[in-house]
């Protein structure tokens, strides 16, 4: 299948600083696509590289599998690094604007959108009156407009209070469920580990991994386990065969195998037999804020 | 191209700027035209030497066909109005960082600089409008027996329209490269005010009247100051007709100008980092 988006060795500089460094990956259709990293990891020059907003130094992109231009553009709702509307201008005079240039939606969309963002009692009132969190509504509610097939989301959820954050976490999971293409930048971990199903990480304009979530959290297996002796059992596991390393983590025990041979029922039964009764097994994924440490701690 | 125009008024219409400005320069070009009516008047109504002379030397600068170079002659003088209004236009984009929206939302970049130069036109032909209904206006006002050569002198509209065109262009430049409206405006209106105006009025006098070629005075030379100023001597009106003969010369100069800085803007655009 054709992928959305396709990177090819993107490179960007801004005077002695190198923001971007040959980053290349795809993003498949139907994915939601999370692009993590610390500040200044260059997610958002990237982001702007697809965008037309920055030229790259070297490298190219593809969208649909053609170089992007302007009406590639128009297909794709955009939100990147800062709401930018008129200020002088209410929320449906700013969306006029944006259906008039990009072609999506309709006066009728103007109003489902404002209603799916939660604007629709504000919005005749001028943009600059808006809270920092009406105003990323808004700018969420533009890229909405017209339904677009993919979407650019450069951290959505900032300025957000907590209930908006669940809002638009539970608004990108409704678009992923509908087959939508989702691209966002963010630095919450914990936001692009519930929503999304692809990710990159990103550190110092360096892609360290891209990849399914599944894939890039899990290159080995974890084992917990548990019992009234957490100790002892430590001390029995030692000898446990195939592990790659042990750890006691408060009154858990971590075992760790290569990837795909954590034999789970032997592991039960060499307890057993050992005298020890398990209170808890059970194979952990990595957490993507381990991972994501794991990666970008120098 | 109309789809363009179109979005620019989405943006425009509701700009209180816009209409602010629209409104004082309604008022200030009759307004300004209107002192220097009074001034006439004053000098040539009464029945004593000097106002018969001062009759007979100025003519009625105010009425047709003389209007049309008057009135646009002394509306020059007020550029600076609709220069803020363009400065504030392009900078605001900026500001709000809609210039990368646009983009973002599917324009290309030579679609944005050809809207901006859109508002410049649509601008410049606004001024020029109330200029034409002021200088019609003075026209029928000033003496009605000369209605009929009304049609006299009609070039001045052209070449007014030229003028502010020209000159606004130069404002969205300054504006276009620096970004911030404040030092857009300050750098604007102190070179405008001052340091061509030295410049001109230096080169006039010790480097052969190089000076009409600075960017401003380029295409000022398109509406030179009026023939009254010029019945005073043999001297200066030899000047004057050599200005007048001049025109020509400066509406190619200023064409060149103009076209040279839309150039700029749309090869700077095609480029740079929004």
């Amino acid at each position: 299948m054709q992928p959305v988006l396709t990177l090819n060795g993107i490179s960007k500089s801004y005077g002695k600083i190198q923001a971007l460094k040959n980053v290349a990956f795809e993003v498949p259709e139907a994915a939601v696509f999370g692009i993590l990293g610390p500040n200044g990891s260059g997610k958002t020059t990237m982001l702007s590289i697809i965008l037309d907003i920055l030229k790259a130094d070297a490298g190219s992109f593809a969208w649909f599998g053609k170089p992007g231009t302007p009406e590639t553009r128009k297909q794709i709702g955009s939100l990147l690094e800062t709401p930018n509307f008129y200020h002088y201008l209410s929320a449906v005079d700013n969306l006029n604007i944006t259906h008039a240039i990009s072609g999506r939606g309709s006066a009728a969309d103007i109003d489902h959108v404002l209603e799916i963002v939660k604007l629709s009692e504000r919005k005749r009132s001028r943009f600059s009156a808006y809270s920092l969190g009406m105003k990323q509504r808004l700018a969420i509610a533009a890229a909405l407009l017209g339904d677009p097939q993919v979407l650019v989301f450069d951290e959505p959820t900032n300025g957000l209070d907590p209930v908006g954050i669940a809002e638009i976490r539970e608004l990108i999971r409704e678009l992923a469920r509908r087959g939508k293409t989702i691209i966002m930048a963010s630095h919450l971990l914990d936001e692009v580990e519930k929503v999304c199903t692809h990710v990159a990480i990103l550190k110092k304009g360096t892609l360290l991994t891209a990849g399914p979530v599944d894939e890039v959290l899990t290159n080995e297996d974890i084992v917990e386990l548990s019992c009234s002796n957490p100790i002892h059992l430590h001390d029995l596991l030692i000898g446990f065969p195939g592990h790659t390393h042990i750890k006691l983590e408060g009154n858990k025990v971590q075992l760790f195998f290569p990837i795909g041979t954590a034999p789970m029922e032997g592991i039960n039964r060499y307890c057993f037999e050992k005298g020890i009764t398990l209170n808890l097994l059970f194979a952990k994924k990595k957490s993507l804020e381990t991972k994501f440490f794991e990666l970008t701690n120098d | 191209m109309f789809a363009l125009i179109k979005i620019e008024w989405l943006k425009i219409k509701k700009y209180p700027a816009f209409w602010w400005m629209l409104g004082i320069v309604a008022l200030t070009y009759p307004g300004i035209n209107s002192m220097a009516y009074v001034g006439y008047l004053k000098a040539t109504t009464g029945k004593s030497l000097s106002n018969n002379l001062a009759k007979m030397f100025l003519g009625n600068p105010f009425a047709f066909p003389d209007a049309w170079h008057s009135v646009a002659y002394f509306s020059s003088f007020f550029i600076l109005l609709p220069s803020i209004l363009v400065i504030m236009m392009v900078t605001n984009e900026y500001t709000f960082r809609t210039h990368r929206q646009n983009i973002i939302d599917g324009w290309s970049r030579s679609q944005y600089i050809t809207s901006k130069l859109f508002d410049v036109l649509i601008i410049a032909v606004i001024v020029t409008l109330v200029y034409v209904l002021a200088a019609a206006g003075f026209g029928v006002y000033a003496d009605s027996t000369s209605v009929n050569r009304w049609t006299e002198g009609l070039q001045f509209i052209p070449l007014f329209l030229l003028q502010t065109f020209a000159q606004l262009s130069i404002a969205f430049l300054l504006g276009y490269l620096i970004k911030k409206a404040f030092i857009a405006l300050g750098i604007f209106l102190f070179y405008y005010l001052i340091i061509e105006n030295i410049a001109v009025t230096y080169a006039r006098f010790k480097m052969n009247d190089i000076g009409r070629f600075l960017p401003f005075e380029m295409s000022d030379r398109l509406i030179p100051a009026p023939p009254f100023f010029s019945r005073m001597g043999k001297d200066a009106k030899e000047a004057y007709t050599r200005l007048i003969d001049l025109i020509p010369e400066h509406v190619a100069y200023t064409i060149v100008l103009t076209i040279l800085i839309w150039i700029i803007c749309y090869a700077i655009h095609k480029r740079r980092d929004l």
